[in-house]
C-alpha cells in the first residue's frame, strides 16, 4: 500500500499514466504468449523448435535411435542437481533467445564447452555400464583414460544427429514447428473480408 | 521518501522524464515483441511443403513436389542394367532360362510367360505387357480378376476408398485398366500427413486380424518390413469374388500354409498333364525372411533394401529398392567387415547350393507329371492316381515356395533347403508310387523324357498357341492399352492439391 502511495501520480497526470501503464502490461502479456514463455518451463524437445533455427538438430534427432529413450534436455541440460539443471537451462535458454533475436545465429551451429561437459556426463550417465564394464577396463588399457580425456563423440560422430549439421542440411523436414500465432477464428474473419 | 505526486508536483520536469522513459520501455517490448512475431512468421513458411495433397493422390510426381530427393531415387527403380548371379533388375525370360518351368505349370498361365521381375517403376507397364493377363481386345474379357491390379499402384488404395475393397476386387482385369495407372509409389506405404510408413491394403490388415494381431501396433522397425509384406507374400484369391487373401491363419511356415489350404480344399488349377490339383505358390519373401538369420537379428527389409544415402550432405534412405548386391559398402558391410568380393561370394554360394536342390526337385516333378499322364493314358482309375496326384501337388507346392521367393535362397538358406528335402521325398514317393500303377497296366521301363530344351519345344509340348497368344498381346496394346492411359489422364486433369 505504501509502493502505491509513493508510485500514484499527480491528479492531472493520472490518465496519461493509466494508458501508458495499459500498455506496458498488455504488450508484455502479449510477448509472454507469443513467445511461448511456458512451454520453457517442460522438457518436451517441440519447446527446443520453438525457434526454427533448431530444425535440423530436431530432425536429425528424432530419426535416431535416441528418438525413443532420450530428449533433447536429457543430454543438454546437466542433470546432477536441481538447481544446477535449471540455473544452466535458464543461462541457456537465455543466451539462445538473445542470439535469436539479435539474428546472430550461425549457419552452423557448434557446441560451447559447456554444452560439451553437460552431454558428455549426460551420455556417462545413461551408458555407465558400457564404459565402466570389468571387462573393457581389464582388456582395454586405455580405457581409462579414453573415457576421462576424450569425449565419446570425438569417436562415435553421428551420435546421434549425423556428421552433417547446418541451417541447410535438413531442407525437406517435417517437424512440429508452431504453425502461424494468428487464432483460426481471425484468420476466418480476415477471409470472409477479401 | 515522498510520494511521486508531492516530488512531480515540486519538479514538474520529473514527471516528464517518467513519462518518456515509460514510453522508451513500452517501444522497446513493442520492438522485441516484433522481432518474436518475425521469426515466428518464419517458422510458419520454413520447411514448409511445396503443396498439400490428399492421402489418396495416386500420381507419384505430386508427392515428389515435396520430397524431390526420394521421389528421385524412386524413379531410378527404372535402371535395368544390374544383373547378380540369380537376379538383379535386368529383364530375364525365366521361362527360356529354365524350359522345365513350363511343363510344370501346365494349364495355367504362368506356363506362357514368367520373367524376373523389374523395379516398381515398371509395376504398371509390365502388368499390361504380360501373357498372363490375356488379351482383352474385341469385348473378350482378360481369364483374370481385378484382384490382380491389388499390388501394382497407388490408384489401388484410391480407388478402394472410393468404391470399397469387395467391390475393387470384382470383374475381370480389362474393367479397371483405365483406373489404374500409375505405377507403385508414395501412396503405397506412405501416410500424407506426416510421411510415416501406413499400411494401404486391406489383406495384410485382415490377415493379422485372423491371427489376433493389431498391425497399428507394430514398431517402426517392424513397419519397414510390413510395408513390403502387402505385396512380397504368399497370398490366393479367395471365392468367387476373387477377395485377396493371404493364408496365414495357422502360421507362416510352407506345412502351415499348405494346411491352411488343404482344409479349404483349395487349388489354383488343374495340371495339364498330371491333373493333380495344384497350388502355386506366390512369392513368399516376407514369411521365408521371417525364418533366416537377419530377421532374428532384427533386421528390416528397408535396411538392406533402401539403405541410407547421403547427396550433398544431406542423409536420407535411398529409394531406388533393389538389389543390395549392387552396393555392399551401403548394405552388408555396414556390419560385416568383409571384403566386397567375399561377401558377394557367401551370397552366392548360398544361392548356388540352394538352386542345385531346387533343380533337383524341378526335374523330378517334370518326369512326376509326364508318368502320371502316361499312367492316366493306360486307364489308371481316379481311386489308383488320388494319393499320388496329392503328393504331386504338394511336392511342387515345395518347390515354388523357394523357387518362386525372391531372395529366399539367401534370407533363408535352412528353411529352404529343407522345404526342397522335403519336397524331394514327396515328390520320389509319387514316383515310386507311379511306376507301380504303370507296372500294374503292364508298362516297363522309363515314361520318355520330353524333349523340352527350349521355351518354345516346352510350350510347344504342353500344346500352346504362342503365335497366337503373342499376336493378340500386340493388338492389345496397340490399341486398348493408349485407350486406357487416355481415360486416365482425362481423370486425373481434374484432381487437384494446394499448392503452399
Amino acid at each position: 500500500m505504501k509502493l502505491i502511495k509513493i508510485m500514484k501520480p499527480p491528479d492531472r497526470w493520472k490518465l496519461p499514466v493509466i494508458v501508458v501503464a495499459g500498455i506496458l502490461v498488455g504488450i508484455s502479456a502479449y510477448l509472454f504468449h507469443i513467445s511461448r514463455a511456458t512451454s520453457y518451463l517442460s522438457d518436451k524437445p517441440e519447446t527446443c523448435i520453438n525457434c526454427h533455427v533448431m530444425v535440423p538438430q530436431y530432425y536429425t534427432w528424432s530419426h535416431s535411435s535416441h528418438r525413443e529413450v532420450a530428449h533433447c534436455n536429457d543430454c543438454h541440460v546437466p542433470h546432477d542437481n536441481f538447481f544446477s539443471h535449471y540455473y544452466f537451462k535458464a543461462k541457456d535458454g537465455l543466451r539462445h533467445a538473445t542470439i535469436f533475436t539479435l539474428r546472430n545465429e550461425p549457419h552452423s551451429i557448434f557446441i560451447k564447452e559447456e554444452g560439451e561437459n553437460a552431454v558428455h556426463n549426460n551420455c556417462i550417465r545413461c551408458h555407465t555400464e558400457l564404459i565402466e564394464s570389468g571387462t573393457l577396463v581389464t582388456t582395454n588399457p586405455e580405457m581409462y583414460n579414453n573415457r576421462t580425456e576424450r569425449k565419446c563423440w570425438e569417436c562415435h560422430k553421428d551420435v546421434p544427429h549425423g556428421k552433417i549439421r547446418s541451417l541447410s542440411s535438413t531442407p525437406f523436414a517435417l517437424t512440429p514447428l508452431p504453425g502461424s500465432p494468428v487464432p483460426e477464428w481471425l484468420r476466418k474473419a480476415k477471409q470472409r473480408d477479401n | 521518501m515522498k510520494p511521486i505526486s508531492v516530488l512531480v508536483k515540486e519538479k514538474p520536469w520529473l514527471g516528464w522524464l517518467i513519462f518518456f522513459a515509460t514510453i522508451i520501455v513500452v517501444f522497446m517490448l513493442g520492438l522485441l515483441a516484433s522481432s518474436v512475431i518475425e521469426r515466428r512468421g518464419e517458422a510458419v513458411f520454413a520447411y514448409k511443403p511445396q503443396i498439400e495433397h490428399s492421402q489418396f493422390e495416386p500420381r507419384n510426381e505430386v508427392w515428389g513436389k515435396n520430397f524431390p530427393q526420394q521421389y528421385e531415387r524412386y524413379l531410378q527403380t527404372a535402371d535395368t542394367t544390374f544383373a547378380s548371379k540369380h537376379g538383379g533388375n535386368a529383364f530375364i525370360d525365366m521361362l527360356e532360362d529354365d524350359p522345365r518351368l513350363v511343363v510344370l505349370w501346365a494349364g495355367y498361365s504362368f506356363s506362357m510367360e514368367y520373367n524376373q521381375g523389374r523395379g516398381h517403376y515398371y509395376a504398371i507397364t509390365d502388368i499390361h505387357n504380360i501373357l498372363r493377363v490375356g488379351s482383352p481386345i474385341n469385348g473378350e474379357p482378360s481369364p483374370q480378376p481385378n484382384t490382380c491390379w491389388t499390388c501394382k499402384s497407388p490408384d489401388v488404395p484410391r480407388l478402394m476408398e472410393e468404391i470399397g475393397v469387395a467391390e475393387f476386387y470384382k470383374g475381370s482385369w480389362d474393367t479397371k485398366g483405365h483406373e489404374i495407372v500409375n505405377p507403385i509409389g508414395c501412396a503405397d506405404c506412405h501416410d500424407a500427413k506426416d510421411m510415416s510408413l501406413r499400411i494401404s491394403r486391406p489383406a495384410l490388415i485382415e490377415a493379422f486380424e485372423r491371427q489376433g494381431r493389431d498391425i497399428s501396433k507394430a514398431t517402426h522397425q517392424e513397419m519397414r518390413s510390413l510395408v513390403c509384406a502387402q505385396c512380397h507374400v504368399e497370398y490366393y484369391f479367395k471365392g468367387d469374388g476373387n477377395y485377396l487373401t493371404f493364408p496365414w491363419d495357422d502360421g507362416f511356415s510352407v506345412e502351415e500354409m499348405e494346411k491352411y489350404y488343404d482344409n479349404i480344399q483349395f487349388s489354383d488349377w488343374e495340371h495339364a498333364i498330371s491333373k493333380a490339383p495344384m497350388l502355386k505358390a506366390q512369392h513368399p519373401d516376407y514369411e521365408l525372411f521371417l525364418s533366416g538369420i537377419h530377421s532374428e537379428r532384427g533386421l528390416s527389409c528397408a535396411d538392406c533394401h533402401m539403405p541410407f544415402i547421403s547427396e550433398g550432405g544431406q542423409k536420407f534412405s535411398d529409394h531406388k529398392v533393389q538389389s543390395p548386391l549392387n552396393y555392399i559398402n551401403r548394405t552388408c558391410q555396414v556390419c560385416h567387415r568383409e571384403e566386397e568380393e567375399q561377401l558377394i561370394e557367401n551370397v552366392y554360394e548360398r544361392q548356388d547350393k540352394v538352386k542345385e536342390s531346387r533343380d533337383m526337385l524341378e526335374i523330378i516333378l517334370v518326369k512326376a507329371h509326364v508318368e502320371a499322364g502316361k499312367a492316366w493314358e493306360l486307364g489308371a482309375t481316379d481311386e489308383e492316381m488320388k494319393d499320388i496326384l496329392w503328393d504331386i501337388r504338394n511336392a511342387q507346392w515345395r518347390w515354388d515356395y523357394v523357387a518362386a521367393s525372391h531372395g529366399g535362397s539367401f534370407h533363408s538358406p535352412i528353411e529352404c533347403s529343407r522345404i526342397l528335402a522335403s519336397g524331394i521325398n514327396l515328390g520320389m514317393e509319387a514316383r515310386v508310387q507311379l511306376s507301380r500303377v504303370l507296372a500294374n497296366y503292364g508298362f516297363e521301363g522309363d515314361v520318355e523324357y520330353p524333349d523340352i530344351s527350349t521355351k518354345a519345344q516346352a510350350q510347344q509340348y504342353i500344346g500352346l498357341d504362342m503365335d497366337k497368344l503373342n499376336a493378340d498381346k500386340k493388338v492389345f496394346m496397340e490399341t486398348v492399352v493408349p485407350e486406357w492411359l487416355k481415360k486416365a489422364k482425362e481423370r486425373e486433369a481434374t484432381y487437384t492439391y494446394k499448392t503452399l
